[in-house]
């Protein structure tokens, strides 16, 4: 074991949040340090991977696996990484590398809309956060101003200031698909962390086509800048430290972290304030492998809440041949939604959800299918590009209530480094099944609208994963049926925080990420407040 | 005289001299319009109006090789600017070097160019900062220069040498846009400033005028219409099209301080005046770009096989994972993103503008950056990536290597001119009192 490591505030996880978090502390003058599990990579050799790599639909292609610090993988062959003990398998996907797992995104940054805030006092269904919409709205402001969000003002979400970034132009694909759904629906905007001109150092947008699974040239934010600027702000940062376990007191205060190095040295560090920053999944997994004589149930589990009530937004797609040529893959792949079905009476009765049009370009997979179908030479070239110019996909983000049975916990099997490796559980239940045939009949309806040929809606009952984790550390003023409070403190331990996704107790109908920076923000400056005068 | 015919008349008179009155306004304010004019022609601003401070109140860095010098105040504010100033003292502060307290300037303040400007544009220029710009009292931070160059006299006598006070006069047998031209070059925009080359006393060599200079960092090419070290192959449609929007079909992309003088000075002046500088820097460029070639479909040719990744150099090697995104893998651009093959800039004598533009970007005002890489990549793969690019898109020869990149790195080379002027120093002494000695001697003698 190496010498005390030891800080103000120790932070584990080095994605967007807790990322953002150590640079708000560290800015006030406290020692932060940050650990994370897997390594750091410079954006050019993430880039050089995918370039040469043969997987390009495989978003995790430039991401490199790591039997230290694993994540799931699912290309060429699924690595088994998660347990899946549900009716459903939950395909989640992260990255652990410095940075975290919004390196591969759309930098799509909503705001959840305000009544996704007290569904249950409205509309009798899911849970009522312990905070309200107007709690978070600045501090939604202060994170859509960190990453350049511009987009649609009139999208659900009120806002006091205006975005601080001019809109990406339309592509061709928006302008034609937003005149021909009007006036039946209402295509907007996404809110996107994404430049149209050169905002904090980084440029704008030229069109790329590639923010997923990275963007060549920063014009998206994405969590390695907020990396970077941590470690630029005078953060610590140790990489490839995998923590496993956290120590307590009697009081249950936290007082170190045990960490492996990558050759499995042990190492502890010890701190004033942790706070844990490590995905949705791992968060949980590390709170019950961290399981004592005190606490034989994991730690801020008492209640057996940790990892319970896991939800994504259980996702359905429909692929058709519009009846005028559309080029998606110019631009950004993901710059336009429908919100009009986020919020309503009918969120009683069945979820709601958003519709998100895909603009990626379609010429790798319109490819693969003509091969399939035996064309070749010419007629092959004629093909590609009639129907990569026609071919528009669609999928939604819909509202998925969360389950207690929906959980992760740890299974019996163990990774490279003798660590359990998490189990989970989930299905999709009656309400969004409800919910999903009512996106069914609308994805016809839009089809009919682009006079389409070719519909292929995906298999029914099958729902692929939007990688949007929340849940598993739901905030919540009762310690029986939450695990952390409204500032993101474990129930029980004074000096733990958690910032993330985990921490919503409900999913929305929009991307996570920026609910859980504002959340993060709102947490940091609750720990300068509380600790001002160590 | 009637009565009536008294109310008339003074009526009449009382008319005239309002009208009057209302013509010298209108005078006054053309004045001032041509001196704002003016203003960005010498593009001021981009000494004296630092970012996040009010217009014109100074306070800009400029970093020479003798140290920082701090550009003034020049609003009509009386105690922090020039408000105090006749239209004379304005005069002889831009033209002359000499401040209203009979304190010289450093040639940081271009005026051996403004030199060349006529009486009437100094004072459309002086109209307009008395009375077109708001006062600032709000003084910027003094500049310090190390001795002996915080002996502001030591500039008289270097203006004696340098200075040439002769005003700008046409060639009649030229074109009245050529010498319109000429006058903007040499004078109010200043170009010499960076394209010229300076002598050990860092004062503009006459003899090699336009022909190129570094500045340190950034290098300033031959804007001589030399069809081989020059821009003599350029058309004067290009020049146009780049001084208007930083690039041109030539391929030709601005980066650095030209970019800077574009944005704030160029593509804002009036179309005839750009047209001017084109007539008067290419003369005998044809009047129209060449049409290019329609584009047309291309054969794919990468191979991602592991054999074909093998043979990449590490020149290339940082190409394709940092560049070619952007600028493609054979260096042919990307919808509208420059195309490095044939760039103007790989035809440089330096690679620096290519390191340059590698470690700090390219950030114009409107329109697509390109990011900085200086955090990124080392000195060594700036420096094999600027070689690769010159080397395989441009056929150049030059080479520049990890050591001048890190001298770029860190703002280009310290000065000799600090030592040499010290020694030299001594050395005029040491002559001085040869001199005085002979003197003697010789009235001795007489």
């Amino acid at each position: 074991m190496n010498k005390d490591i030891s800080a103000d505030v120790v932070v584990i996880g080095a994605g967007v949040c807790g990322s953002l978090l150590a640079t708000r502390l560290a800015r006030t003058g406290r020692s932060v340090l940050l650990l994370e599990s897997g390594p750091k990579i410079r954006r050019s050799d993430l880039v050089r991977r995918y370039r040469e790599s043969a997987f390009k639909s495989d978003f995790m292609s430039p991401y490199p696996y790591s039997p230290q610090a694993p994540q799931p993988r699912y290309t060429p062959t699924p690595n088994d990484y998660l347990d899946q003990a549900g009716p459903h398998p939950f395909k989640a996907q992260y990255i652990r590398i410095f940075g975290g797992t919004t390196w591969h995104w759309a930098a799509q940054l909503w705001r959840n809309v305000p009544n996704d805030f007290r569904t249950q006092s409205l509309y009798g269904v899911g849970r009522d956060w312990p905070i309200s919409y107007d709690d978070l709205e600045d501090y939604y402001y202060q994170a859509e101003v960190i990453a350049g969000v511009g987009g649609e003002p009139d999208n659900g979400s009120p806002r006091k200031q205006p975005f601080p970034m001019e809109r990406v132009p339309a592509s061709w694909l928006q302008q034609r698909v937003t005149e021909r759904l009007a006036p039946e629906f209402r295509v907007i905007d996404d809110a996107t962390g994404r430049n149209s001109r050169s905002y904090d150092g980084r440029p704008a947008c030229c069109g790329n086509n590639n923010c997923m699974p990275i963007c060549p040239i920063d014009a998206q934010y994405h969590g390695g800048i907020a990396a970077q600027q941590a470690e630029d702000s005078g953060v610590e940062v140790i990489t490839e430290a995998v923590v496993y376990q956290l120590e307590h007191d009697r009081d249950g205060r936290i007082t170190a972290a045990n960490y492996y190095d990558w050759d499995k040295n042990r190492h502890r560090v010890t701190g004033r304030t942790f706070v844990l920053a490590a995905n949705a999944i791992e968060t949980p997994r590390l709170l019950l492998m961290s399981a004592s004589e005190q606490f034989p149930e994991g730690l801020a589990n008492r209640h057996d809440m940790v990892g319970r009530h896991l939800c994504d937004h259980p996702a359905i797609g429909v692929t058709f041949d519009a009846d005028e040529p559309l080029w998606p893959g110019r631009g950004p792949v993901s710059p336009c939604s429908i919100g009009q079905f986020r919020d309503g009476e009918f969120r009683s009765e069945h979820a709601p959800f958003r519709i998100d049009i895909s603009n990626g370009s379609k010429v790798a997979s319109v490819t693969k299918e003509l091969l399939k179908e035996g064309y070749f030479g010419r007629e092959l070239e004629e093909q590609v590009r009639f129907r990569s110019a026609r071919r528009l996909s669609i999928k939604n983000a819909l509202e998925q209530l969360p389950d207690p049975e929906n959980r992760v916990t740890l299974s019996d099997k163990r990774d490279d480094m003798g660590l359990p490796t998490p189990r989970l559980h989930w299905s999709v239940g009656a309400y969004e099944q409800k919910g999903t045939e009512q996106v069914r009949q609308y994805y016809d309806r839009i089809a009919e609208k682009l006079g389409a040929t070719n519909v292929q809606h995906s298999k029914p009952g099958a729902f692929s994963n939007r990688q949007h984790i929340t849940g598993t550390l739901s905030m919540g003023h009762d310690p029986a049926t939450s695990v952390t409070d409204a500032w993101g403190r474990a129930h029980g331990h004074d000096n733990l925080f958690m910032v993330g996704t985990g921490v919503m107790p409900t999913v929305g109908t929009c991307n996570v990420t920026l609910t859980a920076m504002a959340l993060a923000l709102r947490t940091a400056d609750r720990i300068v407040e509380e600790t001002r005068h160590d | 005289m009637t009565d009536a015919g008294r109310i008339v008349l003074s009526l009449g008179m009382l008319a005239l001299s309002l009208g009057a009155g209302v013509a010298r306004a209108d005078d006054q304010q053309a004045l001032i319009q041509r001196g704002e004019y003016l203003a960005i022609a010498g593009d001021c601003a981009a000494c004296h109006t630092e970012e996040g401070r009010p217009a014109f109140s100074g306070g800009h860095a400029i970093s020479s090789p003798l140290g920082v010098i701090y550009s003034t105040n020049i609003t009509p504010s009386d105690s922090a600017g020039i408000g105090s100033y006749s239209l004379e003292q304005f005069d002889q502060a831009l033209r002359h070097g000499v401040r209203a307290d009979g304190r010289q300037l450093y040639p940081a303040m271009p005026y051996t160019a403004y030199a060349r400007m006529r009486d009437e544009d100094i004072a459309a220029l002086y109209a307009y900062f008395m009375h077109g710009v708001a006062p600032v009292d709000d003084a910027p931070e003094k500049t310090d220069l190390p001795f002996p160059f915080n002996l502001r006299f030591s500039m008289a006598a270097w203006n004696g040498l340098f200075l040439d006070q002769t005003p700008f006069t046409p060639d009649p047998d030229k074109s009245e846009q050529f010498n319109r031209g000429a006058y903007l070059v040499e004078g109010l925009t200043h170009c010499s400033t960076c394209h010229t080359p300076r002598n050990m006393l860092m004062a503009e060599k006459q003899d090699q005028a336009l022909k190129g200079a570094s500045l340190g960092t950034w290098y300033a090419p031959d804007i001589t219409a030399n069809p081989n070290t020059g821009i003599g192959q350029w058309s004067q449609q290009q020049l146009i099209e780049y001084l208007t929007t930083g690039h041109a079909d030539n391929g030709a992309t601005a980066g650095g301080p030209m970019l800077e003088a574009i944005d704030k000075s160029f593509s804002r002046m009036t179309p005839e005046d750009i047209k001017a500088i084109a007539t008067y820097l290419l003369p005998d460029s044809p009047d129209t770009s060449a049409p290019t070639p329609a584009p047309g479909l291309r054969p794919i040719r990468d191979n991602d096989t592991p054999a074909a990744l093998e043979k990449i150099g590490p020149g290339e090697r940082v190409y394709r994972d940092s560049c070619a995104t952007c600028h493609g893998m054979q260096g042919e651009g990307l919808n509208g993103l420059p195309a490095l093959k044939g760039h103007p800039v790989l035809k440089k004598p330096t690679a620096d503008n290519v390191s340059m533009a590698i470690l700090e970007g390219v950030w114009p005002h409107q329109g697509q950056a390109m990011i900085g890489f200086d955090e990124e990549l080392s000195d060594t793969e700036i420096a094999e990536v600027t070689n690769y690019v010159m080397h395989a898109f441009g056929r150049s020869d030059v080479h520049t290597d990890a050591a001048r990149v890190a001298e770029l790195r860190q703002g280009g080379a310290t000065s000799p001119l600090l030592m040499l002027a010290r020694v030299g120093m001594v050395g005029a002494g040491v002559a001085l009192v040869i001199l005085i000695a002979w003197s003697i001697w010789r009235r001795r003698r007489g």
